[in-house]
């Protein structure tokens, strides 16, 4: 089984203006690493419009309209300083809604392993009620909520690994203990949430990191924090918030992660999966501003996805060649 | 060198320095820095007396990132006055202090400029360029040049 690859001709056509660090040349970048040899076994996929039902098992009906309704016919709107609308705005958030879905789908009637969306907007600050930091709708937790609810998954992990704080999945879906949600952020920046001590109903993992941090923390902190929260859990599903902004080029930023930490990040999450859920895994891209440092790192990152049932298989044999060794040496004790 | 010794703060400062009032657009401290070289400001109130101290420092501090917003945005910022930024309650100096203090408390607290105030109230500005002036003023005529033999 292979990677799938969700993508829409729209995301590039959301347009924030002149200099906007979150602008068409990301996703441009991106995909133009995906069409090479290395990358030949992805299979690309087109992707619906989200349908209202999606959108509203997390925003208000009255959100969506409102949303939508700001899309100009001409030029640029501001929602605020940041987040900026353009006439394909809407049709780019919706398609990155239904990539997101559609890509549950695939993943829970096991037509892949595991799926990245290269979508933008990116959705993770998107409130259920409040569109900011680039987002307008919350594409991971509507793919969260959507796996409950049409595949009957019961319990559904989001690991952020965005350098911002991903306020809007956590104002999503903090109160419903079936979700667990898991950040590392950069401390002290926008949007300013995400303190340790931000627990949910105990299913919110905040992990802030002080700037300057890097690959040595980052590995403190799967090791010590996530992980073992992650295997507690046992979920049926994994989202991952891919960002790739703690990069130590990113300018809005101050962390230092490589292009290496995304690839063993990657790895060790996909391991989690094959253990507690076949490999489920739906990865939906978030922030990340430096193009070069952004590109290299979706391609370690894909690439981790696409090697995962590989590993997973090596993985599932070592286990059973342990076990059979512990069996023979209880036999022979 | 003796001589000095025998400065006071008074000599060497600029007196009466251009002081902008709390309620002035960072725009202006920014057009401020450009036209002349100054690295910091006093804030003074219509009195003159001392309020605060807005440096090139603190206009790089405001745009640091923050929780407030993704990217600080420029004019956004720039239109907020001095009092949002400023260094409340400035270290400042007494114009009869020794010039010789003045420069230990510049070294130690690795400032480049103090303000100078007289009852409270901003009298002058004194800057390492005024020390560095004052030091080699103090050395021309005066100084006895260390190789002379002492008289036996």
């Amino acid at each position: 089984m292979t990677t799938l690859l969700y993508t829409h001709p729209a995301c590039l056509e959301h347009d924030t203006g002149f200099g906007h660090p979150e602008c068409p040349g990301r996703l441009t970048a991106v995909l133009n690493v995906l069409r090479t040899g290395p990358f030949a076994a992805l299979e690309w996929r087109d992707v619906p419009q989200a349908t209202l039902e999606q959108l509203t098992r997390i925003h208000p009906q009255a959100y969506v309209e409102r949303t939508l309704a700001r899309i100009p016919k001409q030029g640029n709107v501001a929602v605020d300083g940041d987040t900026i609308l353009s006439p394909q705005s809407g049709e780019a958030a919706l398609r990155g809604v239904g990539a997101v879905c559609a890509a549950v789908d695939a993943i829970m009637k096991r037509e892949a392993s595991n799926a990245f969306c290269a979508i933008r907007p990116p959705g993770h600050h998107a409130e259920p009620t409040q569109a900011m930091g680039f987002c307008l709708f919350a594409n991971a937790a509507i793919g969260a909520a959507h796996a409950r609810a049409v595949h009957g998954v019961e319990r559904v992990a989001i690991i952020d690994f965005d350098v911002h704080h991903g306020n809007g999945t956590q104002a999503a879906l903090e109160h419903d203990p079936a979700y667990l949600y898991i950040s590392t952020h950069q401390a002290y920046i926008y949007p300013g949430t995400g303190r340790r001590n931000d627990r949910g109903v105990g299913n919110m993992i905040n992990v802030p990191l002080l700037a300057g941090s890097g690959s040595s923390d980052l590995r403190h902190v799967w090791q010590h924090e996530i992980e073992p929260a992650l295997r507690d859990f046992q979920p049926g599903l994994i989202l991952i918030s891919a960002g790739f902004d703690a990069h130590h080029m990113d300018p809005l930023a101050e962390l230092n992660f490589s292009e290496d930490d995304y690839a063993w990040l990657t790895q060790q999450i996909l391991a989690v999966a094959a253990e507690c859920c076949e490999g489920r895994v739906v990865s939906i891209l978030e922030g990340g501003y430096s193009i070069p440092a952004l590109a290299a790192s979706v391609a370690v990152h894909v690439k981790a996805l696409m090697e995962a049932p590989r590993a997973a298989q090596r993985s599932l044999i070592k286990g059973i060649l342990q076990r059979q060794k512990a069996r023979r040496n209880a036999a022979g004790s | 060198m003796y001589e000095f010794l025998k400065y006071e703060v008074r000599d060497a400062m600029t007196a009466n320095p251009i002081a902008i009032s709390p309620q002035t657009p960072l725009k202006e401290v920014e057009e401020l820095f450009e036209s002349h070289d100054f690295n910091g400001v006093p804030v003074v109130d219509e009195q003159r007396h001392l309020l605060g101290i807005l440096t090139k420092f603190d206009l790089l501090k405001a745009f640091s990132l923050g929780i407030r917003a993704m990217v600080p945005h420029y004019d956004e910022i720039m239109e907020q006055p001095a009092e949002a930024i400023m260094t409340r309650d400035p270290v400042s100096v007494e114009p009869l202090l020794p010039l010789s203090r003045l420069l230990q408390k510049l070294v130690e607290m690795r400032t480049k400029s103090l303000p100078v105030v007289d009852n409270g109230l901003l009298v002058g500005i004194v800057a390492r360029e005024d020390v560095l002036k004052a030091l080699r003023r103090s050395t021309i005529k005066h100084e006895i040049p260390v190789h002379e033999d002492s008289p036996s």
